[in-house]
């Protein structure tokens, strides 16, 4: 069937779901995630942004559906009838270490960063109640790595990159092919630039979506 | 790049049907042929695939197999595998890397010497040991590493 033959009752609302036991009349088409924040109930979340499409990378958002299965929120269609809890045992067991992983990857000092107070890993420390101490322990010798000019615009801080790739996607989404990529792997991943620099727009959109505060708008 | 790089590099591509798909065999196919990834040829690459530049060097970096700088003429690869740790790889390499003045993974400016490391060589009874050009030294010590890296420096001017 057209795709269009759905788009009209997409904002209808009609589909019931539970959510940690409330009642929601959501829209077919929506994700879980889509409805919960809608509703004010906070499911951890750092890859997820409105409008990208939604990678399921970050693992943080999984939620328990009908008592059994673990899925992803961002990734997961609302259905009629889907009893969803967001915070269970077995949610907990599997969200916590990789909230305290990402924390100790991430730079120790909150203070001065331009990212503290709209910073999500902030906010998923506080829901969690992420104890320093245990994050402390977990984290590398390795001394901090100096900032990264990524062009005329923008500065880039590797200490604080939890590599979520929204500030990627955002660029691709803006410019067709994007200037930003992945390089390198796994802890020496990087977010660097590529292409013409004249090219890149400024538009900042990347920094101001950044979940943590790693792109920083030159100060040069 | 010359003219003949330039050749090698359409003769590979003139087997592909310039798919996106095909960008890690190309870059294999290349780095077979190169030793490494020219800068230009990740650009002719990057044309002929329709793929941006960026994405290539994403691909590039991610995948230990692929070089973006080219190998040295000696090759000098110190294991740190656990027994070669124990006996010492690390004042083998802090020595390595002060008679060459390269870094760990570096090749040096003339193209002369690539300073490497690997997990293990797999000559345990020999630690700690160093293969150069393939050829494995073993019962390093950072006296005894001077002399061999003094025969290469002779060795390789000898050649010249």
């Amino acid at each position: 069937m057209p795709e269009s033959f759905f788009a009209g009752d997409y904002m209808t609302n009609d589909v019931s779901i539970i959510i940690d036991g409330h009642r929601i009349a959501a829209e077919k088409g929506a994700t879980i995630l889509e409805v919960a924040l809608r509703n004010n109930i906070y499911i951890p979340h750092l890859c997820y942004y409105p409008g990208l499409k939604p990678k399921g990378a970050c693992r943080l958002c999984m939620v328990e559906i009908d008592g059994k299965e673990l899925v992803t929120a961002c990734r997961t269609e609302v259905e009629d009838g889907m009893v969803i809890n967001t915070w269970t045992p077995k949610v907990e067991r599997v969200v916590r270490p990789i909230a305290e992983l990402l924390i100790a990857n991430h730079h120790a000092t909150c203070k001065d960063c331009p990212g503290t107070g709209k910073c999500e890993l902030q906010k998923i420390r506080a829901k969690l109640k992420i104890q320093r101490s245990r994050v402390e322990r977990l984290r590398s010798p390795q001394g901090a790595l100096p900032i990264i000019a990524l062009n005329r615009y923008l500065d880039y801080d590797p200490n604080k990159c939890v590599c979520c790739g929204i500030c990627i996607d955002t660029c691709s989404d803006i410019n067709g092919t994007g200037f930003l990529y992945f390089v390198d792997r796994g802890y020496s991943t990087k977010v660097a630039f590529f292409g013409d620099e004249s090219k890149c727009e400024s538009c900042m959109k990347c920094a101001m979506r950044c979940p943590v505060g790693v792109l920083i708008p030159s100060k040069r | 790049m010359d003219e003949w790089e330039e050749e090698v590099l359409r003769e590979i591509l003139s087997f592909y049907r310039g798919e996106r798909s095909e960008l890690i065999p190309i870059l294999l196919e290349i780095q077979a042929n190169f030793g490494y990834l020219p800068k230009e040829a990740i650009l002719f690459v990057s044309e002929f695939l329709n793929v941006p530049e960026g994405h290539i060097y994403s691909v590039a970096s991610f995948y230990k197999a692929f070089r973006l700088l080219p190998l040295g003429k000696n090759r000098i690869t110190i294991c740190r595998g656990t027994a070669c740790h124990i006996r010492g790889a690390h004042q083998i390499l802090q020595e390595a890397e002060k008679v060459l003045g390269l870094k760990e993974g570096e090749t040096s400016s003339d193209l002369k010497y690539t300073l490497d490391t690997v997990a293990c060589l797999g000559c345990c009874a020999l630690a700690p040991c160093l293969t150069l050009d393939g050829k494995v030294h073993g019962l390093m010590s950072p006296e005894k590493i001077k002399t061999v890296l003094a025969s290469l420096e002779d060795g390789g001017e000898s050649d010249v």
